[in-house]
């Protein structure tokens, strides 16, 4: 018996030191999920569209500093406020070979935005991403004419959100071979999708370069990218540190230190796009008075709860806005640090015994959720944090105007392109989707509103913060902070950085 | 047994499979949480397109008429499309199957290797050392709370000692035309060493987290049941005419002491589709559990209830196997 | 045998009621059994006077204790035996106050599950008839869901809380006590003492109650104290899930889940509360392992 287990031992001991090192340059990523589908247009979900992003270029993109940069357009502009023009280039092929061309373009924003254009009486999930777009045309072979049934100065910003695919291929292979079928312009092309495991890709060698201000332009620099999918963070950690992968997103900040005491792998950060902050419901009887509201802001030790259990890795914010969004507001006023007054306030308010609250949360949240109710007993709000199902808690803060049951809600909204009109409109406006302290204030409705449709740049960023001075006052919510995205990478990896709207593109990427 | 028996068991089947049904479709309806709203998450959507949305699921019928949908196409073998991958749910469940059968029948292959000689040597040499770690060893084996040894045993053999992998079924570096998709199987039948022995140390850890309960069960089963089989008169009637202990033992008792354990661990491999969610989940094993939690979560209906069905079928088809399996070792029951 | 008198009944009784003093002794023989009897016992004694045993409040936070090690490891304080968990609070007086959970959850599932299920079973062990088809059927249905999906199910439907989960857990679990008292039921009521009974006219309610219930007891005790060892792993598992008790309640699943994260960086936060649960259960395993020894009508051939 204990021959036989040793000869296993060493037999798997010898093979586990054989396998990873085998190809030099095969770039492995530890993700925390698998793409819902391999269809650009067919899914509403953000890690699909990394994996994705890798396979299909758009006619615009973004790079590492979140500029908008053309990528199967050439150029592009802005004809009027409703019409712009993409001029697409010329010698970019699909990778089984064929050309792209204008066709293409105008077939998937077509198929995006039309009615049952998505085959069996089904719309694509990501129409509305695409706003007022009314029309496309494609003009003198290579230009496609984009209108929109009003302005939409957001257009530009949004159009990295969509990746173009093959008429032809969509034609012959209908919706449902594009589910598991890749055939994009991108630098990588599909060679194995296993379900739930890993997507394997390898370089794709006639790719026209990518966007030209990206360098460097030209094929990909790894030959084969492997997405494997390891939902344990535990895990992922592992995999990175023993070098089993290279890249892994959503580095838990405890790791933090472990990875960059490590030899071989280090830790980067970027700046994130998730917001967040505590809802209270001010047309319940306890926090329709602002003193409280004010208490519980001072009752919060911001600063302490990013130190120890963030690890430093986050950005304290006094306005739903990220501090690289648009339109941010620099200055407003801070609700620091203070016991004693949120006790005093609290006291003004009517209830010098304090009071007694739930605070919602999902299990994602619990432990800093937990942290933040400790800190608010401590100065008078005995809290209890209530872990439920984010199923069941959409449905009972994210009313849409109807009545709510709850005290307060910990919670977050991701702006990932790092525009108001995706956090401030739904967290704020009267009834909105996202509003879950059930705020409302018309003036703060009608600066959100003239925003949407502002052509001038400086005029729509004093709205935003007017708007954000505003809600800053009436504190419908404690604005809390803003994670940064933390990845762990391998020192062997060059030529990627992270980016604040998630994507992970590998077309630079090298291994030594 | 006959065959009229036969169809008539297999027919009461059907009251049972329609039953599930019901239940999983009342279950999942009246569960609160709209799909939509979850699928939407935190991201800009108009009413509009919340509406198509809706409408493409199906949601916008009222609910008796989704059921009969449900139960109409469910007998014609279409269960609907995922609303996360937007494909049939069929073929999503057919995709990640493979691997949850491999793992659940690699546990049963070790339990069932590893019972069966620990139990009937445990009886033979009843009292002895052998028998009574054998007894504490069972006793921990159901003791042992699989989610917790699970982690124990990945952070032991995979973090510390780095001699398995970390998670998934095998590394992308093999890559296998499937043929039966399992891939101990395909690997060995493409003539490929290597990634078996790649499959075969992914697998190992979650297969002996899986099983060791079973494994646990199915020695106290087999030695309880040698030592009954050993008490019977007719060993002693054997052994008075002078047949060899060993003889005996394997020949007529073990057989006979075989049937119980058999029909054991049909129905405990049963309850092994339910303990995979919980290993699949722990070791990353891309298999059909970890989907059917996930997609309880966020409301997929159609999964859920396709998932559900197909467990409740299997779990019924294999009761039904142990009581034939039952009969047919044991001549003397008749059912 | 004698002809039917109205003494049988009560003799029946009698005897039964020696045999149970005889297997109890015998029960109390095995010292490996009673020994697992009496750490079962010092569980539910740690988990009733948890506020007089634990060194700390289970919900006090401390930041600046985040991740704090065991004692004997550097950076460890012998008043925080056990170490912390990710908000600084003591781990091992989680643990304590986490045995209340487990145990109560467990018993109250069981006793639930095992009433219930000697009503269906003994109903329909005796009335057979549509009855015993309704139910069994029921089982049946009951039986082919996987437990854990029906567990999550009933949770996503109820929402959490301590009530939601016992209840969870029952809707499966009462199928096994019933099928076992639907089998002695059918076994007993044939016997000579239930037809005495019958024939002098008592009530079907009677006979299953009075008659039949006490002498099927004993393996119905047995199963039971077998099934609440599964029913603590099962609990443990959904709130391993995220499925359990509510924050900041201490239950062992949830600290093994809670712990899982980093378990390379501290590995006691999930290490503990797992041997814990492993301690709890494989105590009840062998006391009942003992008792359906002592009880075997068998085993005192």
């Amino acid at each position: 018996m204990k021959r036989t287990s040793r000869l296993l031992v060493a037999s798997l001991l010898a093979f586990g030191a054989l396998a990873p090192a085998a190809n030099a340059s095969e770039l492995v990523v530890g993700f925390t999920r698998d793409a819902d589908t391999l269809d650009p247009g067919n899914h509403r979900n953000r890690e699909t569209e990394t994996i994705i992003r890798n396979m299909y270029d758009g006619i615009l993109t973004r790079d590492s500093s979140m500029n908008i940069l053309p990528e199967l357009a050439g150029s592009y502009t802005q004809v009027s406020p409703t019409v712009y023009e993409f001029k697409i280039r010329e010698g970019v092929t699909f990778h089984d070979g064929s050309a792209m061309t204008a066709e293409d373009v105008k077939f998937t924003l077509d198929r995006l935005t039309q009615e049952g254009a998505m085959g069996n009486d089904q719309t694509s999930p990501r129409k509305s991403l695409l706003g007022p777009l009314s029309e496309v045309e494609v003009v003198d072979g290579s230009t496609v004419r984009v209108t929109l049934s009003e302005p939409w100065p957001l257009l530009p910003a949004m159009l990295p959100f969509q990746e173009i695919v093959s008429k032809d291929f969509v034609e012959k292979a209908g919706t449902e071979g594009l589910a598991t079928q890749v055939n994009g312009t991108g630098p990588f092309k599909l060679v194995e999708w296993r379900k739930g495991d890993s997507i394997i890709m390898e370089r794709f060698d006639d790719y026209y370069g990518g966007a030209s201000g990206i360098e460097p332009v030209g094929k990909a620099c790894v030959d084969r990218v492997i997405f494997k999918m390891i939902p344990e963070s535990a895990s992922r950690v592992a995999a990175l540190l023993s070098g089993d992968v290279q890249i892994i997103n959503e580095l838990p900040p405890f790791a933090v230190e472990q990875v960059k005491n490590s030899p071989d792998a280090d830790v980067v950060t970027v700046n994130g796009t998730r917001s967040f902050f505590i809802a209270m419901n001010v047309e319940g009887e306890i926090f329709d008075d602002i003193k409280v509201r004010q208490a519980v802001a001072h009752a919060v030790d911001k600063n302490l709860i990013i130190d120890k259990i963030l690890g430093g890795n986050a950005v304290s914010i006094s306005g739903i806005l990220s501090p690289d969004a648009f339109g941010k507001n620099t200055d407003l006023p801070e609700y620091g640090y203070d016991p004693e007054k949120a006790k005093a306030l609290l006291a003004e308010a009517g209830y010098p015994d304090g009071i007694e609250v739930t605070m919602d949360t999902t299990g994602a949240y619990k432990d800093t959720a937990e942290a933040v109710a400790s800190l608010l007993t401590r100065a008078g709000i005995k809290t209890q944090v209530v872990v439920g199902e984010g199923a069941l808690l959409t449905q009972k803060w994210r009313t849409k105007g109807g009545e709510k049951s709850g005290d307060m809600y910990f919670t977050s909204w991701g702006n990932g392109s790092l525009d108001p009109q995706g956090i401030f409109v739904p967290t704020h406006v009267t009834a909105a989707r996202g509003n879950s302290a059930g705020y409302s204030n018309p003036e703060v409705d009608k600066l959100l509103d003239a925003a949407a449709t502002e052509v001038d740049r400086e005029k729509r960023a004093a709205m935003y913060q007017q708007a954000e001075a505003i809600a800053n006052a009436d504190l419908p919510y404690v604005y809390l902070w803003v994670p940064q995205d933390i990845y762990g990478v391998s020192k062997r990896l060059s030529g990627w950085k992270p980016s604040p709207d998630s994507r992970i593109n590998l077309h630079d990427a090298c291994l030594k | 047994m006959s065959l009229a028996r036969f169809i008539e068991r297999l027919l009461q089947l059907v009251p049972v499979l329609l039953g599930v049904s019901v239940i999983v479709f009342a279950m999942i309806t009246l569960t609160p949480g709209d799909p939509v709203e979850i699928m939407i998450g935190d991201q800009v959507v108009t009413p509009e397109q919340e509406a198509a949305m809706r409408h493409d699921l199906g949601l916008d019928k009222p609910v008796h008429e989704r059921f009969f949908v449900f139960l109409g196409n469910a007998v014609q073998g279409d269960f609907g499309d995922s609303f996360y991958h937007r494909r049939p749910v069929i073929d999503v469940i057919a995709e990640r199957l493979p691997a949850t059968i491999e793992l659940s029948l690699a546990a049963l292959l070790i339990a069932l290797v590893t019972a069966i000689p620990l139990g009937v040597l445990a009886a033979i040499k009843k009292n002895s050392i052998l028998d009574r770690l054998a007894t504490v060893g069972s006793l921990l084996g159901v003791s042992l709370p699989g989610f917790w040894f699970g982690i124990l045993l990945l952070m032991l053999f995979a973090v510390h000692m780095q001699i398995l992998p970390v998670s998934g079924r095998i590394g992308y570096s093999s890559e296998i035309e499937p043929i039966t998709h399992f891939l101990l199987i395909d690997t060995l039948l493409r003539g490929r060493p290597d990634a078996f022995l790649d499959a075969l140390s992914h697998i190992i850890l979650p297969a002996i987290t899986l099983g060791l309960p079973m494994t646990a069960i199915l020695m106290r089963v087999t030695r309880t049941s040698m030592l009954e089989v050993m008490r019977q008169d007719y060993v002693t009637f054997a052994e008075a005419k002078g047949l060899a202990r060993h003889r005996i033992l394997f020949r007529h008792a073990l057989k006979n002491a075989l049937i119980p354990t058999v029909s054991v661990a049909a129905i405990e491999t049963g309850s092994l589709l339910g303990g995979n969610m919980i290993v699949e989940t722990v070791f990353g094993w891309p298999g059909l559990g970890r989907l059917v939690v996930e997609s309880i979560f966020v409301r997929n209906y159609p999964l859920v209830q396709a998932a559900v069905l197909f467990y409740a079928v299997t779990y019924v088809l294999l009761n039904f196997v142990a009581d034939i399996l039952y009969t047919v070792l044991n001549p003397r029951v008749k059912l | 045998m004698a002809a039917v008198d109205t003494d049988t009944p009560r003799e029946a009784a009698a005897a039964q009621e020696s045999i149970f003093r005889r297997n109890l002794q015998s029960f109390a023989g095995n010292r490996l059994a009673l020994g697992s009897a009496i750490v079962v016992f010092l569980f539910i004694l740690m988990a009733i006077f948890a506020p007089l045993v634990a060194p700390h409040d289970p919900a006090e936070t401390d930041l600046f204790r985040r991740l704090q090690p065991p004692a004997w490891m550097p950076g460890g304080e012998w008043s925080y035996l056990l170490g912390c968990d990710a908000l600084g609070r003591d781990i091992l007086s989680r643990i304590i106050y986490g045995a209340r959970i487990s145990i109560f959850i467990g018993t109250a599932v069981v006793m639930v599950a095992t009433t219930i299920g000697i009503i269906a079973g003994l109903a329909a062990g005796y009335m057979r008839g549509w009855v015993d088809t309704v139910i069994s059927r029921v089982v049946d249905i009951l039986l082919g869901f996987p437990y854990l999906i029906f567990a999550i199910g009933l949770m996503a439907m109820m929402g959490p809380g301590l009530i939601n989960i016992i209840l969870a857990l029952v809707y499966k679990e009462w199928v096994i006590p019933c099928r076992v008292v639907r089998g002695e039921t059918l076994a007993t009521r044939e016997l000579e003492y239930v037809e005495a009974a019958r024939a002098l006219g008592a009530s079907g309610r009677h006979i299953m109650l009075r008659e039949i219930l006490p002498n099927i007891l004993s393996p119905v005790i047995v199963v039971s104290t077998i099934r609440m060892a599964h029913v603590i792993i099962l609990e443990a598992s959904l709130s391993f899930l995220g499925l359990g008790v509510q924050p900041p309640t201490a239950s062992w699943g949830a600290m093994v889940a809670d712990g899982r994260a980093f378990i390379l960086q501290a590995w006691w936060v999930s290490t503990f509360p797992g041997i814990a649960i492993l301690l709890l259960v494989l105590a009840i395993n062998v006391a009942s392992q003992g008792l359906r020894d002592a009880f075997d009508p068998r085993f005192h051939e």
